[in-house]
């Protein structure tokens, strides 16, 4: 009995440890996340008016706002979306479809893998040497070809795995109703999965829309409103990058204002993202 | 046990007026194990069939042959003849997606597809025939009281077909089977996800269906096919051992193994 009893106590007191320590890492994290939403909100709500979202970034010294910065970021982001989204959904296709048995879906994902853990700083280079160097000038569409490589690695690895996540008594099922493949893959498969899909684009979205070293590389930045897509474009990243390190306390207000609504949106699409899958479970 | 030759395993003892689906030397593999063990039967035209057997005797993988559904899968073949009214179906020339519109499946657990009951029924009609909207109102209607489940959705048709009970979903699985008008329909253990009640109401339906289409049905569940079967097949190993009429197979087996096993010695 006294053994029993000691054990138990040992065990209590191992149990206790082993809690402390973990409610103080899960605290070190925690408190990190808060301080940076904090500090964020502190300086950058301040910095928040009409002009940011109707002027352009100033000259030093002067008042302005963020509003070609915000376009540039947005144009980009969609054209990175429109051309990396097919090309991940169909490769991610392929690998939880047609290739699911096959050698090169193991080769596939492994290099994938890489790609999507690969700094996107190379990724900058790369389309520097492939884009910006013949072109002979930066550019928004080298920047959003580099958002684009970006998208594919995680659009790719979501939607094979929801892909995954589809019963396959629900492909038999279709295919014993004479269902060809293709029509399986469309009109079930996809549809089963389509929230975690859709959810996949969404965190694409949150991932590029704060990447600053691959757009150093591509788009550089500029100073006045551009739409076009053959010459730089600004984009909240790379603004937030130059105002911050800039000596002038406007600039830097506005690189703490940039800041807090790149968060504030990439809060909002994780959130949106969440209620997705968060639905999916549910039903 | 003496092991005995395979002719003398596979006589069917069933007189079939006439086949609708004819099983000739079939061996099938899945990878280099060998699943099945050359097995011949004859499956009569509008009439039920069980196949009954332990876990892993091949009754299953059997079924699966029948419409090609194991193609889905590498390293499964199959080798022998099928013979569908005559026509082999393990021929390379048979097309995949015409045959399985002649052999509809429903499988153990229901799998209604992502979308409204209506479409259920109406994406499997929306592959082969075109058709007005009326006409497939109608061919909805009657698949869902071939089933038994018109009374229970036909206020809710735009419901997804997930929001149904588990035994009103399989119901809705062999509505969408008998929707596309096959010829046979495949039952892998189509109730032992059900409760006692949805259980009695799929054996009904089995009982219905059977004066217009060749039934095939596997089960675990011996009182099963006693109830809903004219003739049983009792596999084991990937053998057949026994196909005969189900009163005779379970009433006087001639084979030990099928006595063993209908009396719960094992399996």
């Amino acid at each position: 009995m006294s053994t029993a009893a000691s054990l138990h106590q040992s065990r209590k007191r191992k149990n206790a440890v082993m809690m402390t320590l973990c409610v103080i890492a899960a605290g070190i994290g925690l408190a990190w996340l808060a301080l940076i939403l904090g500090a964020l909100l502190y300086k950058g709500l301040s910095g928040v008016n009409l002009a940011v979202f109707t002027e352009m970034t100033p000259p030093p010294g002067d008042a302005g706002g963020l509003l070609n910065a915000i376009y540039g970021s947005i144009v980009m982001t969609i054209i990175g979306i429109i051309v990396g989204t097919p090309i991940g959904v169909l490769a991610g296709t392929y690998m939880a479809e047609y290739g699911r048995f096959s050698k090169l879906t193991t080769v596939v994902r492994f290099i994938n893998d890489i790609l999507l853990s690969a700094p996107s700083i190379i990724i900058g280079l790369f389309v520097y040497e492939l884009m910006v160097r013949p072109m002979g000038h930066f550019s928004a569409i080298a920047g959003a070809v580099a958002l684009a490589i970006l998208v594919i690695p995680v659009v790719v690895r979501t939607t094979e795995d929801m892909l995954n996540l589809v019963p396959n008594a629900l492909r038999e099922a279709g295919t014993a109703i004479g269902a060809p493949r293709w029509v399986v893959i469309r009109s079930v498969a996809y549809r089963a999965a389509l929230s975690g899909i859709v959810t996949g684009i969404l965190l694409a979205i949150a991932r590029i829309s704060g990447e600053t070293a691959p757009l150093l590389f591509t788009a550089l930045n500029n100073q006045f409103w551009s739409s076009n897509l053959n010459a730089p474009m600004a984009s909240l990243p790379v603004t937030i990058f130059q105002f911050a390190l800039s000596p002038y306390e406007e600039w830097q207000q506005l690189a703490w204002t940039g800041a807090l609504i790149i968060t504030l949106t990439v809060l909002g699409l994780s959130i949106f993202a969440r209620s997705l899958t968060g639905r999916r479970e549910d039903r | 046990m003496k092991p005995m030759l395979s002719t003398e395993l596979n006589t069917p003892e069933v007189v079939v007026e006439k086949a609708k689906i004819e099983v000739r030397n079939l061996n099938f593999y899945y990878g280099q194990s060998k699943a099945l063990k050359d097995i011949n039967l004859s499956l009569p035209e509008r009439s039920v069939t069980a196949f009954i057997g332990p876990s892993g005797c091949g009754k299953s993988t059997l079924l699966r042959v029948l419409n090609r559904i194991y193609e889905l899968y590498p390293k499964q073949s199959a080798e022998g003849q099928v013979l569908l009214d005559g026509k082999n179906i393990l021929d390379r020339s048979q097309d995949l997606n015409l045959l399985r519109t002649k052999i509809g499946m429903v499988f153990q657990k229901p799998t209604p597809f992502p979308m409204s009951i209506y479409e259920n029924i109406a994406f499997g009609v929306r592959l082969y025939e075109k058709i007005s909207k009326s006409e497939m109102d109608g061919r909805v209607e009657q698949a869902l009281k071939r089933a038994a489940l018109w009374t229970e959705v036909k206020d809710k048709l735009n419901a997804s077909g997930l929001s149904l009970s588990g035994g009103q979903q399989q119901r809705l699985c062999i509505a969408r089977t008998v929707a596309v008008k096959p010829e046979v329909i495949l039952l892998d253990e189509p109730a032992s996800a059900l409760d006692p009640l949805s259980t009695a109401k799929i054996e009904e339906l089995i009982d219905e269906l059977q004066a217009d289409y060749t039934i095939v049905i596997v089960t675990h569940n011996m009182q099963q096919a006693a109830r809903v079967s004219k003739q049983t097949a009792f596999m084991y190993l990937g053998e057949l051992v026994e196909f005969d009429r189900t009163e005779k197979i379970f009433t006087s087996p001639r084979e030990k193994r099928t006595q063993d096993y209908i009396t719960g010695r094992f399996g």
